[in-house]
Parts: structure tokens; sequence; C-alpha cells
């Protein structure tokens, strides 16, 4: 996924599920990436309005389908 | 309880006439701080925690707050949620009814909701849920008054009729 | 009953439902520049301009206009004098702890022209309380508590995650330091929003070590402004540094930065105030009575020769390894009570610049001041062992390296 681009989240890896549920980033959620820090640094995205930032790492445990 | 930065500590400050800090970013409050407040005539002792994404605590201060809950089995939950992120709010709300606590639901931060365009119905909400639903805006005080007469008759509930009221889990 | 994961999102799914609706969004101007200040191309440079704007009007507020401009003449125009002629038994015991050492360790009396030298409780200990600490941390909390409350912390974390991620952090460390300049004592309360033992750990010495309170800074700029520069980046080096170092040594998980970054807020102003006199009155209540006793402690040590005994037994190391005058142990001692008293009492040595700022980085690293140590025994006394073990590691190889430094600069021998 990239930069400034819409999509719905498709699967979330095993054990993150459950840390990222009380931010409200879930299986069938839709969400926004408005910015990718460089050198590997966190990525900001939307989801519901609200904005949350995760590692890259946890991000790439993520899989959204981009429309 | 409630998540980092809905305005815990801003309830209690206005509840209780304390002085804790309040900020706007998660992470405020690390500790649990304990104050007493007055219900028709009656004292009451209130606390103020660390704000938690969950039940399974991520750090320490979310682990205070947890720690709090589960040590003291016989208090009133004020489950604050942001109004603008209702969704996972509920999330956290629902972990503690599922456990037995008799809560109250305060939608905070109604003002941030509003701009956004977010209307949530809030009787009904009540309705299905089958706790109190107070919209409040913590920082100039609306619906607090509220909030607190709604206290004393708090119990807790069974999600299987939360289920029910919502029509079913498919 | 509990619910699965699963089953409590379909739940939620029903309930919102039936319950909320998401009328159209409009973009406002917030959310704008919420995303500007996020995004590296435009977030650094921000950044950037409200850290300096953030030291200048510190530095201006606190050091040129208050001190400077107000409290400086105040003191050594008014009080100083008055007080010399007015407390009894010059010469005395006393007198020496109290109102004027009269050039402490020399032989002869003589009185002193400034709240600097004369080392008294009563003036000295006052003088940097009130005249130089007080304005420098009254700025520094209104300027945090806009920062606070507007809601920038958390974008400055994002932006800094990356570099932080080297030190074995995240980007929320950023939170703790920040505090920590105002006090190290929130600083290390704050460390409880870092998920691992590791991580807090690493977070916990490097504060203690690396991070000089707003007392501290404010009196740096007051006494040694143009040294300043050359201070703050020695302490920022040793932080990444060591932190690099630690994270590497260091048992345990750093795990990734997971952090909700909320909507701008206008503040208000009730809040601004109420927090800045909250923090500005727990300060004094912790500072005016350790300043003061910490004036008495170095002068009764000075009188009982003990500091010169220090000196003279510590001198190899001080004068060999850390290449500073061995009369640094006076300000050495009292910088375990307040880092603040030390730096003033370290400004009326006789040394050259180059001593002065290895003197002055060697306070803030050395020993944290009683009420971090506390707060740090609080946390864990396990880690404070810990802590304390890395400090000294630290406080040898960092004051040898800046001696070194300063050797190969040629402004060191």
């Amino acid at each position: 996924m990239n930069y400034d681009e819409t999509g719905t989240v498709t699967d979330i890896d095993g054990d993150l599920r459950k840390r990222v549920a009380g931010m409200g980033i879930r299986v069938g959620k839709r969400l926004r990436m408005i910015t990718k820090q460089p050198i590997k640094g966190p990525v900001v995205v939307i989801v519901d309005e609200a904005e949350t930032s995760l590692g890259l790492e946890l991000a790439e445990r993520i899989t959204v389908g981009v429309d | 309880m409630g998540h980092p930065n809905v305005g815990k500590s801003v309830f209690f400050n206005r509840l209780t006439g304390a002085n804790v800090t309040e900020s706007n970013y998660p992470g405020t409050t690390v500790d649990y701080t304990k104050g007493w407040m007055k219900i028709e005539g009656e004292d009451v002792e209130l606390v103020d925690v660390p704000g938690t994404f969950s039940l399974d605590p991520k750090d320490k201060a979310e682990d205070v707050a947890v720690a709090m809950l589960h040590e003291t089995r016989d208090v009133k939950v004020i489950s604050v949620i942001d109004a603008s992120k209702i969704e996972r709010g509920l999330y956290l709300a629902l972990e503690i009814i599922e456990e037995g606590y008799p809560v109250v639901i305060a939608l905070n931060m109604w003002d941030v909701a509003w701009d956004k365009n977010i209307r949530i119905d809030a009787r009904k909400l009540e309705q299905i849920l089958g706790v109190p639903v107070v919209p409040t805006t913590a920082i100039s005080g609306e619906g607090i008054k509220e909030l607190v007469s709604r206290l004393k008759d708090i119990q807790p509930v069974e999600v299987d009729d939360i289920i029910a009221n919502a029509g079913g889990l498919t | 009953m509990t619910l699965s994961l699963e089953e409590r999102w379909t739940l939620i799914d029903k309930i919102s439902r039936e319950t909320v609706t998401f009328g159209k969004y409009e973009h406002t101007l917030k959310d704008a520049i919420g995303e500007l200040t996020v995004k590296p191309l435009t977030g650094i440079p921000v950044a950037i301009a409200i850290m300096y704007g953030f030291w200048s009007a510190f530095g201006s507020f606190a050091g040129t206009l208050m001190t400077d401009g107000f409290f400086v003449k105040l003191f050594d125009g008014y009080w100083l004098p008055w007080l010399q002629g007015a407390f009894p038994g010059q010469g005395s015991w006393l007198y020496s702890i109290m109102v004027d050492a009269g050039g402490l360790g020399g032989s002869e009396f003589v009185l002193s022209d400034t709240c600097f030298e004369a080392f008294g409780v009563l003036t000295s200990g006052i003088f940097v309380a009130i005249g130089v600490v007080l304005p420098a941390i009254s700025i520094f909390y209104l300027m945090l508590a806009l920062l606070e409350d507007v809601g920038y912390m958390p974008r400055l974390a994002v932006l800094l995650d990356t570099v932080l991620h080297r030190v074995g952090l995240h980007g929320y460390a950023i939170v703790p330091t920040i505090l920590s300049l105002g006090c190290n004592v929130p600083g290390v309360a704050a460390t409880r929003i870092l998920e691992t033992k590791k991580q807090r750990f690493i977070m916990m010495t490097l504060l203690a070590i690396f991070i000089p309170c707003g007392a501290q800074i404010g009196i740096m700029d007051k006494v040694v402004p143009a040294l300043m520069g050359w201070i703050l980046l020695y302490l920022i080096i040793g932080y990444f540094i060591f932190g690099y170092i630690l994270n590497k040594v260091v048992p345990g998980k750093a795990p990734e930065f997971l952090i909700d970054v909320p909507p701008y807020r206008k503040p208000l102003m009730r809040n601004i105030t109420k927090k800045i006199w909250g923090r500005i009155t727990g300060f004094f209540k912790v500072a005016l009575p350790f300043v003061m006793l910490g004036c008495a402690i170095v002068n009764v040590l000075y009188l009982l020769g003990v500091i010169q005994w220090l000196g003279d037994v510590l001198a190899p190391i001080f004068v060999g390894w850390f290449g500073v005058p061995k009369e640094t142990a006076g300000p050495l001692v009292a910088a375990f009570l307040r880092k603040d008293l030390a730096v003033a009492q370290l400004s009326v040595i006789n040394m050259t610049d180059y001593q002065r700022i290895t003197a002055v980085v060697l306070v803030t690293i050395y020993f944290p001041c009683v009420a971090t140590f506390a707060m740090m025994l609080k946390e864990g006394w396990k880690e404070l062992i810990a802590a304390i073990g890395v400090l000294i590691i630290v406080v040898f190889t960092y004051g040898g390296l800046i001696h070194l430094i300063g050797i190969i600069l040629g402004v060191a021998e």
C-alpha cells in the first residue's frame, strides 16, 4: 500500500490482531494512509477519521486490498 | 476507564475538584489518582486511571489501569468513550461489561463528533446495551450532571441480552 | 460470559449500524495542518522551527529579559549589599554559610560583588532558585503546556521514530525526554508509556544521565551562554552513542511504535494556567529547600576543609583523566542535591572554556539529583543499581573521551 491510497484490511497477522483491535483496526475496515516516513519510519493511517501511527514492521503484517 | 486521551482526567478533575494534569496526547496519566466526590450527599471514592486500549495491557501504564479494575471487584465503572471514535471505544466498554462490571458510558468529545458530522443515537445505544449512555463534553462541563445523576442506578448486564437486543450475532 | 475478538467486532458492527450515522466529512484546515506537520517533507522543517522558537523564547525571556534585566539588578544591586551589611558577624561561620563566604578557600576575607560569588544560602541560594531558575522553568512550562494541549507531541513522536529506533526506543520516547527537560522526575514516571522493560530501562538511564533539567538549562544559559551549543552537542551525541550501545547490550525486545495521533485542539487558557501553576509550585516545594540545603552543605564542607581534601584526593582523576581543575570537586558534591546549584558554583572557578564545557557536561551526566534518584528507586531497585553501574561507566569513558577530543583539537592538555 502506498501513500495517499485507500483500501480495505483483508488480513492481520496472528497476535497483532489483538493489539490493534483496541485502535479500531480490524479485518474489513477501510483505511487511508496519509504518510510514510523515510528510512523505514512509521506510517500514519486514518481509520474512522482517527489517525493512528504504526511502526513499519507492524504495518507490514497488515494486509490491505487497495482500491 | 477508557482509551488514552479521551478526557478521563478532565472528568476526574471536574468531579472531584482535583488537579490532575490534562494534556492532548495519549499517556498523560501514568499512575492512578484517588479522589472523593459527592453523590446525593454521600462521599464516594473516585479513581482516575491511565488510559488503555483493551483489557490486555501492552505497557506499564495500561497495566496500572487493568490491575486496578481487577483488584477491586465491587466498583462501578465510568467508561469514557471518544464519541468520534465510537467503535473502538465500544470494544473496551464491552470487554468491561462482559467481565460483569456495572458500567455507565460517557460519550465524551460529543462536540468533536458533531463537528465531524458523526451522529449517534444515544438513546438507542442505551436501549441496546442496557446501560446508561450520556453524551458529554467534559472540557466545557456539558453532560457531567446527568452522568452523575445516573451513576447510582447502574447494574451489570448480560452480554446475551445485548446480543439479543442487537438482533443476534449474524 | 465473554466474547471472542471476532464476535465482539461483529456485535459492535451491528450496534453501530443501528445507532451511528457518519455524515459526509469535510476536510478542515485543522486536518490539513495535521497532515502537513506529520509528513516528513513539511513536518521536519516545522519541527525544527518549533524547537528553535522554543529555544529562542526560552533564552530571550528567561535569560535576557527576566534574569539579566531584572533579577540580577535586584539581587546584586540591592539584596546582596543590604544583607552583607544587615547580617551580623561578618567572617563568622554562620555569616559565611548564610550570606557571603568571602572568596572561598582564600586566606583573606573579601566581600563578594555578585550573588554568584557569594555562595551563601540566603544570597546565592535564593538568587539561583528565584532569579535564574524560576523564569527559566516558567517559560519552559508555558511552552510545554502549549505543545501538549494543542496535540503536537504525538506528531513529533512520529517524526522522530526512525532516529529513536536506532537506540532501542521508539518515537514515543520523545515524551519522557521532553518532560525531563523540565524536570527528570516526571520524565522518569512517563517511561511507563513504553512497552517493555528493556525500553524503560534504556530510557530511564539515558534520561538520568544525559538530559539536563530545566533548572540546569536555565542556569547554564545564564553563566555559560557562549558554550551552551557545545555542551548540548556533547549531551545529544552521548545520548545516542550510549543509547546505541545499551540497545545492543541490554537483553529484551524493542517493540514497534503504535500510537494514536489526536486531532489538534485549541488549548484552554484555564487548563494551561492551572498546569503551569501546579508544576511551578510543585517544583518549588522540592527545589527551594534543596538549593538552600545544598548551599549550606557545600559551605560547611568547605569550611571544614572536606572539599579541599576531596579535591586533593581526587586530583589525579579530575586533572589527569577529565582535564578539569580539582576545585570542581565541591560543585560535584552539590550536584547530587541540585544540579542548577552545581553549575552556578562551577561558574566562579577559574578555568579555560574547554574545561568549563567538560565540567558542566560532567555535572550533567554525573549522579542524578536526589529527587530523580528517589523516583527511579520507586520504579525498581534492580534497575536503579544497573542504571548507576551504567552511569559510572559512562562518566569515566565519556568524560575521558571529551578530554581526549579536547587534546586532539588542541584546546586541552
